[in-house]
């Protein structure tokens, strides 16, 4: 698998807008991203950003109306998922896009067995024979770990503790052998150890299976383990973008730095974490200017005006801030220090 | 499992103790007694029941004899029809009024299931709204309102169509049983109606529902399998309750409808005070309640995992 070859999913300048009374609140404002089969893709923001909602709407789970796809293409494969009608768009969500959510308690279907849930999806996708999708549901169920499969299957989600319910999600949605996995903070609602497991998993799946995940989360310690390309999200923008070595050592947003900076590292433990000042700005009323110019410790006078484009800086790594640009030389760049730990 | 109904059959025999003597003191309470109308019953009757109930013995001399009867499922002898057993009454009328409830209970389950689910689909829609305040009406007004009304309605369709499709009141066959189960079953349906709607917009905004359509699931399949068994629960839950209100309502529909069934015995055994009916009627529908709410528990652990557990591991 190449780097040449075309991406398992390449989103470009997707819009998403809800309609509230008044108005319009314009969650996603032009995201582009790409994730190769075989590669991690996590995106990364504060919660409200858009991350969830950009990534749902590929699917056609936000709820429609309000939520609306404005503008945007997002290729599946080389196919193109938005404005599906819903019956094709049936045959490509479970089978070749799977998603999984945060919290495995209430994602799965309460009076169901777990057996039949996953096995629902070889059903419905493959027409697979009942007799055999059972088989085959234990098998996946075992192959996620979970032990005593061919029992645990037919017990249901509230006979499952929270990390087994998530390897049940997680056998649920590789079912089919999808192309592109999108998994929503599929560790924040477990505890530590077993979020390690959960992780360790998905990572062994996609080395087996060659999937290519996008991965939303706010932790970036998840990040960091998990994923090979990464897009910060705020506002509803993507503010930087690149591989896990730029984003964390050579983070080119005051964004980026700033969770970075909010990140709890055991070293400096008995230290206040440094917190970003203020809060994300009103998307009902996008500022004309860069979204995070209120909270920033280096806007300058452009950034309250005009919002800045992606710009390149090397290859694959790009960021949203008027700090980059050629003609901003001079100014208190905080690129490429030595005080940025990787 | 079988400890749980144990436990629910021994509460349900305290619950109909107690019901016996609850009603035992209030019936005694009230001024009179069967007796005291001498044209209503001869002298040797007279005789016969005082020295068979005791009726000139101390009240709770009395309670232990009744109490005594009883348990050996003996209800004793109507005061006022001469001759006739109480569990007679019983076994004679009761299937009527059984199959009069249960026609009237399918209809409302059925119809407010249908109805719920329908009001839930066309959220905020006209459908919704028009079949809202029919509810609202159905609620609100009298059965007997709606039995009049129902019975008028069936005049002016026979008339209309210059044969008669229904019969206005009565008792035999199937086509007399329609319009007083649908009135009987019509405050059941509105207010499952209800209940179903509102259960029905909760599981639609479930987060296993939007994981139903990430899985790709065809419409159809998630709306039966996977949102309408999960929103019929808390529907299922009232049925016990739904069966009392149904029961108990049935007593004025019968009236109106001419209906030979147990509910008509029953008023007419309180007006007169007659003592073994009115016994007899109560703690037999007392048992029969608690009977059906029993029923419905063990069959919405049937429908829900969890309380099939919680049931059994409770112990």
């Amino acid at each position: 698998m190449t780097t040449a070859q075309a991406p398992a999913l390449n989103v470009e300048n997707l819009q998403v807008e809800f309609a509230v009374r008044g108005g319009r609140v314009q969650a996603v404002r032009g995201v582009s991203m790409a994730v190769q089969a075989g590669q991690t893709l996590a995106i990364v923001g504060e919660s409200g950003c858009g991350k969830s909602v950009a990534m749902m709407s590929l699917l056609g789970l936000i709820p429609t109306p309000p939520g609306r796809v404005v503008a945007g293409s997002a290729q599946l494969q080389g196919r193109q998922l938005l404005g599906l009608p819903e019956q094709q768009l049936n045959r490509l969500r479970g089978a070749e896009i799977a998603m999984i959510f945060q919290d495995p308690m209430s994602a799965l279907n309460p009076t169901m067995k777990i057996g039949d849930q996953i096995a629902e999806t070889l059903r419905v996708h493959v027409g697979m024979p009942r007799r055999e999708a059972w088989r085959r549901a234990v098998a996946l169920l075992d192959r996620v770990g979970v032990p005593a499969a061919a029992e645990r299957a037919n017990q249901y989600p509230f006979e499952f503790s929270g990390g087994m319910l998530q390897r049940a999600m997680i056998a649920m949605s590789l079912a089919c052998k999808p192309a592109v996995l999108i998994a929503d903070e599929p560790t924040t609602a477990l505890d530590v150890t077993i979020q390690n497991q959960v992780l360790d998993l998905m990572q062994e799946l996609q080395r087996e299976m060659g999937m290519a995940i996008v991965l939303i989360t706010h932790d970036l310690g998840v990040v960091a383990r998990m994923a090979d390309q990464v897009a910060v999200m705020y506002a509803g923008q993507i503010v930087e973008y690149g591989s896990v070595e730029d984003i964390f050592a050579r983070s080119a947003h005051p964004y980026t730095l700033g969770l970075k900076q909010a990140m709890p590292a055991v070293a400096g433990s008995g230290e206040r974490l440094a917190a970003i000042a203020g809060s994300p700005p009103d998307l009902f009323a996008p500022p004309p200017g860069c979204g995070f110019c209120e909270r920033c410790p280096y806007a300058m006078s452009i950034c309250q005006r005009t919002g800045p484009q992606l710009l390149a800086l090397d290859a694959g790594h790009s960021a949203r801030c008027w700090l980059q640009h050629p003609q901003a030389a001079g100014q208190p760049a905080p690129v490429y220090r030595s005080e940025v730990q990787p | 499992m079988l400890v749980f109904i144990l436990k629910r059959l021994l509460s349900g025999v305290i619950t109909i103790w107690f019901i016996a003597s609850a009603t035992f003191l209030a019936m005694h309470a009230v001024p009179g007694d069967p007796l005291a109308n001498p044209k209503a019953v001869s002298e040797e009757i007279r005789q016969n029941l005082a020295s068979r109930y005791g009726l000139d013995q101390p009240l709770p001399k009395q309670y232990l004899v009744f109490m005594g009867n009883l348990l050996q499922g003996d209800f004793g002898i109507s005061f006022t029809q001469k001759n006739r057993r109480v569990n007679d009454i019983i076994r004679e009328h009761f299937p009527v009024s059984a199959l009069l409830g249960v026609l009237a209970l399918v209809i409302a389950t059925a119809g407010g299931i249908l109805w719920g689910a329908l009001t839930a689909i066309y959220r905020d829609k006209w459908p919704d709204s028009l079949i809202m305040l029919l509810v609202v009406i159905s609620i609100s007004v009298p059965s007997f309102v709606f039995a009049l009304l129902g019975q008028l309605a069936i005049l002016k369709l026979n008339s209309w169509l210059g044969f008669s499709l229904l019969p206005v009141a009565g008792w035999g066959s199937l086509a007399h049983m329609w319009m007083p189960a649908l009135v009987l079953g019509l405050g059941t349906m509105a207010y499952l109606t209800r209940l179903m709607r509102s259960s029905m917009l909760e599981v639609a905004a479930a987060d296993y529902l939007r994981t139903a359509r990430a899985k790709g699931l065809p419409g159809r399949r998630i709306f039966f399998r996977h949102q309408l068994r999960n929103a019929i629960l808390p529907v299922v839950t009232v049925l016990g309750p739904a069966i009392a209100a149904i029961t108990t309502g049935g007593f004025v529909v019968e009236l109106v409808f001419a209906i030979p069934g147990l509910g008509r015995y029953f008023v007419q055994a309180v007006q007169q005070l007659d003592y073994t009916v009115i016994m007899g009627t109560t703690v037999f529908y007392g048992a029969f309640l608690v009977f059906m709410v029993l029923a419905v528990d063990i069959l919405y652990g049937v429908i829900d995992p969890r309380i099939r557990l919680v049931g059994a591991g409770g112990e």
